[in-house]
């Protein structure tokens, strides 16, 4: 549990360094925080204050990448691409950071410049004063992803060359990995004939998540895909479940989207073998969860 | 006897070459912007077209059917009736940029051309007749031969394609420059632009467009001059027209300056021997006539038709040619039965009415937002050389995009909204169980499915049983096509991770638009 002192240690230390009177009185932060209520906006908001505030996660002159899931030319309601709220709010929360630069992007399975439109993601991203570039061919670079079984291959140098990364992920169903969460969503920032991952998708994933490492990870689960993943199409596959869940293990904010889709995370192999590599813990017995509703 | 240039004809002349850069910025305006506009709907992007003559008549006389839009091109025909061939001089992009390059072989002294005269501005009426005797038949070989259909072709299939990979190549320079906000700057302006950048036959399409510009070397203007039918179909119609060239023979040198300048071969001097059906009104003639002599001037006489110089038994041939052409275009077996690769955009005609509307322009190729739809080479046999199909290799039908039936000028693809493009089929998928892996090698893979934009999907996964050679049995899940639900996209063939010879593939059989081209009885006759 190295890695949970190490949050541990970060987290007192921002606090020591916070004195805020309301933030001092935490005793400790929650590892999930997981808010319901009707604003996407404000849920995320909620979400990412509760387990620290943006503080906590982007300091004064940092570059942030945000990456939310913009992968299919499907409109906000159908609930394949991150909800443009939740992704404008994060925007928003990292500019009053004091972040330099903030940039929202994916490598997407459609065209670009038609899922970056019509998921909305670009024009909510752009209103709160973020860059949305698309991907580009000049901009990949083989490297090495020091994975067990994905060692290298080809990332946009945009998701390298950052100085933190957040993952906004949206919550959806899909036939081979069942899930497509938070880990999954990193298939984004590859390039070349990605594709051929999912011969081995959950070792695959994995290794994407332990390379990436976002500072924080925001689950959009305001609509939960649930049916015909991942990008739908009837507005009957979707379930308005008004929820996003915040945390920095990323292995228990897709064990909550896990369970959001009906499933136990226990029979979710890729958790299974998160956990086993010490990435996180979906035990939600072993795990400090906040729920609120606002 | 004073020497001096008309000043009247001089401002006009300036006048002109304003209205070509105008029109000509027009065209490049209307060619980038026929891309995805950011929404489902764009606008008139294809104008240009509606007011062409010629392809209005020629889609008119091979489909027997009027298409509103061209109603545009009475205006053409109308302007020419009264002043003459000003749409040549003063507004068609090509022949701005054919009197361009011409003007530019002109000012290097190596690549001058030629001044002489000759018989051969008769050779556009011929190429006329041909197109006309053979639309008349119902074989559309306009688009082939027509300036507009050529200049866009061109444009799209190779002059900008290639553009984009030297800029490409520039940007590459950049970023190993470290210049990188430069680079990135450049990169979105180019992803923003999008520039369908792979065509089959881009390389061809390029290099006639190529030799067309360098004909200029041996005639100016020699695309207008010798070979544009357009241009002879409104040399034609301004028989009649009523601004006149008349010589002031009092002031008059008789330096013959202004024959030897005419791009067009109109012959202003002397005045008798002036063609009005030549004569595309750039006012070159009266602008450096040193004396001031020439002027244009209302006038009723209409021109004789020996002036165009047709021989009579040229006219017989070339018709006759159009018409024997029928035949010969026709000796393919597509007639009888369908293409298996011959992939239409959505909301193309049945084979036969398409053919007969096509004018093989190239604008649903530029706007397919995923570079899909490519020139045709014999799939579509010769009538349909440069026709668009779907190459799913290339790229897929984007499920939320109706953009190539907006643009078509001819309506040989029907205007569609998003809704009604998503009830039709394009062709079938199929899985060649002998590549796919799960049936292969028993390994699982999802990506057809996973990509398959109808809902509900239109891949189902099932479990299957692979004997692998040590005689163990894997069963992973694989996919299996609900024909119904298949719309022929072609999504799937695009993103299968055996990338040389897709596992699943398009065939057209199934399309909507055709009764024949079925393998089961009655599957979606309710559709087309």
């Amino acid at each position: 549990m190295k890695r949970r002192k190490f949050l541990k240690d970060v987290t007192v230390g921002s606090l020591l360094f916070n004195i805020r009177p309301g933030l001092f009185a935490q005793t400790s932060l929650p590892d999930l925080a997981v808010i319901q209520g009707e604003s996407p906006a404000q849920l995320a908001k909620e979400a990412v204050s509760a387990v620290g505030g943006i503080n906590r996660f982007v300091s004064k002159g940092d570059k942030v990448v945000l990456k939310p899931n913009i992968g299919w030319d499907r409109k906000p309601e159908q609930g394949a691409c991150t909800n443009p709220e939740i992704v404008k709010t994060l925007v928003e929360l990292c500019f009053n950071a004091g972040a330099k630069e903030v940039k929202v992007m994916d490598n997407p399975c459609n065209p670009a410049r038609r899922t970056y439109v019509r998921s909305g993601i670009a024009k909510a991203a752009k209103e709160a004063g973020a860059k949305v570039p698309f991907c580009s061919q000049h901009k990949l670079k083989k490297v090495d992803l020091h994975g067990e079984w994905l060692k290298n291959w080809e990332v946009f140098t945009d998701f390298l060359e950052t100085d933190k990364i957040i993952n906004i992920p949206a919550t959806k169903n899909h036939s081979l990995s069942r899930v497509t969460l938070g880990m999954k969503n990193w298939l984004g920032c590859l390039g070349g004939n990605r594709n051929q991952l999912h011969q081995n998708l959950d070792a695959a994933v994995i290794d994407l998540a332990a390379f990436f490492k976002p500072v924080l990870t925001v689950l959009d689960a305001y609509r939960v895909l649930w049916r015909n993943g991942p990008q739908g199409g009837r507005l009957s596959d979707v379930r308005i479940h008004k929820t996003v869940v915040a945390g920095v293990d990323y292995v228990a904010v897709d064990s909550m989207g896990v369970s959001y889709l009906d499933i136990e995370p226990e029979k979710m192999r890729y958790l299974q073998l998160a956990r086993e590599r010490g990435f996180g813990e979906f035990d939600q017995e072993k795990l400090k969860i906040e729920k609120r509703t606002v | 006897m004073k020497k001096e240039q008309s000043k009247k004809y001089r401002l006009i002349q300036y006048l002109r070459i304003l209205s070509q850069t105008v029109f000509l910025f027009l065209f490049f305006y209307l060619l980038f912007q026929t891309r995805f506009p950011g929404e489902d709907y764009i606008g008139n992007v294809e104008i240009f077209f509606h007011f062409n003559p010629l392809l209005a008549l020629t889609t008119l006389l091979a489909s027997h059917t009027l298409f509103l839009s061209f109603s545009m091109a009475a205006i053409t025909i109308v302007v020419t009736f009264i002043i003459g061939r000003v749409a040549c001089g003063w507004i068609c992009p090509m022949g701005t940029i054919q009197q361009f390059f011409s003007f530019v072989f002109k000012k290097s002294k190596l690549l001058r051309p030629k001044k002489q005269k000759d018989n051969h501005t008769a050779w556009k009426y011929y190429i006329l007749l041909f197109t006309l005797a053979g639309s008349l038949f119902s074989l559309n070989v306009a688009g082939l031969l027509d300036p507009f259909s050529l200049l866009y072709r061109s444009f799209i299939t190779g002059i900008m394609p290639a553009a984009n990979h030297l800029f490409s190549n520039v940007i590459g320079l950049v970023y190993s420059a470290h210049l990188s906000s430069i680079g990135d700057g450049l990169v979105q302006f180019f992803e923003t632009i999008d520039i369908n950048s792979i065509f089959i036959q881009g390389f061809f399409l390029g290099m006639i467009f190529l030799g067309v510009i360098l004909l200029n070397l041996a005639r100016e203007r020699f695309w207008c001059r010798y070979l544009c039918p357009l241009g002879a179909f409104l040399g034609l119609l301004s028989r009649w027209n009523i601004l006149k060239l008349r010589i002031d023979m009092d002031k008059c040198i008789k330096c013959n300056l202004c024959t030897i300048q005419c791009e067009t071969q109109a012959n202003p001097y002397p005045e008798e021997d002036w063609k009005s059906s030549e004569c595309v009104y750039c006012f070159t003639c009266s602008a450096i006539c040193p004396t001031g002599a020439i002027g244009f001037h209302p006038a009723l006489n209409p021109e004789h038709l020996e002036s165009i110089n047709l021989s009579r038994r040229k006219v017989l041939l070339s018709s006759f040619l159009g018409l024997i052409a029928i035949p010969f275009f026709r000796i393919s077996p597509l007639r009888s039965r369908a293409s298996e690769k011959l992939i239409r955009p959505p909301g193309a005609l049945p084979e036969k009415e398409f053919l007969q509307k096509c004018v093989k322009c190239g604008e649903c190729m530029k706007v397919c937002p995923t570079n899909a739809i490519q020139p045709a080479r014999t799939e579509a046999g010769p009538e349909g050389l440069w026709t668009p199909m779907l190459v799913p290799k290339i790229g897929y039908c984007d499920y939320y995009c109706s953009l190539c039936t907006q643009v078509c000028p001819t309506g040989a693809i029907r205007e569609l909204t998003i809704e009604e493009k998503n009830q039709i089929k394009i062709g079938t998928a199929w899985i060649d169980k002998n590549r796919c892996l799960p049936y292969k090698f028993g390994n699982s893979c999802i990506v057809c499915e996973e990509h398959c934009p109808v809902s509900p999907k239109a891949i189902q996964m099932i479990e299957v049983e692979t004997h692998l050679p040590d005689g163990t049995i894997k069963r992973p899940k694989a996919p299996f096509i609900d024909i119904e639900a298949c719309t022929g996209c072609g999504i799937c063939e695009n993103k299968c991770p055996v990338v040389d010879r897709p596992a699943i593939y398009i065939t057209s059989v199934g399309e909507s638009r055709s009764e024949k081209n079925q393998f089961i009885l009655d599957i979606n006759k309710e559709i087309y």
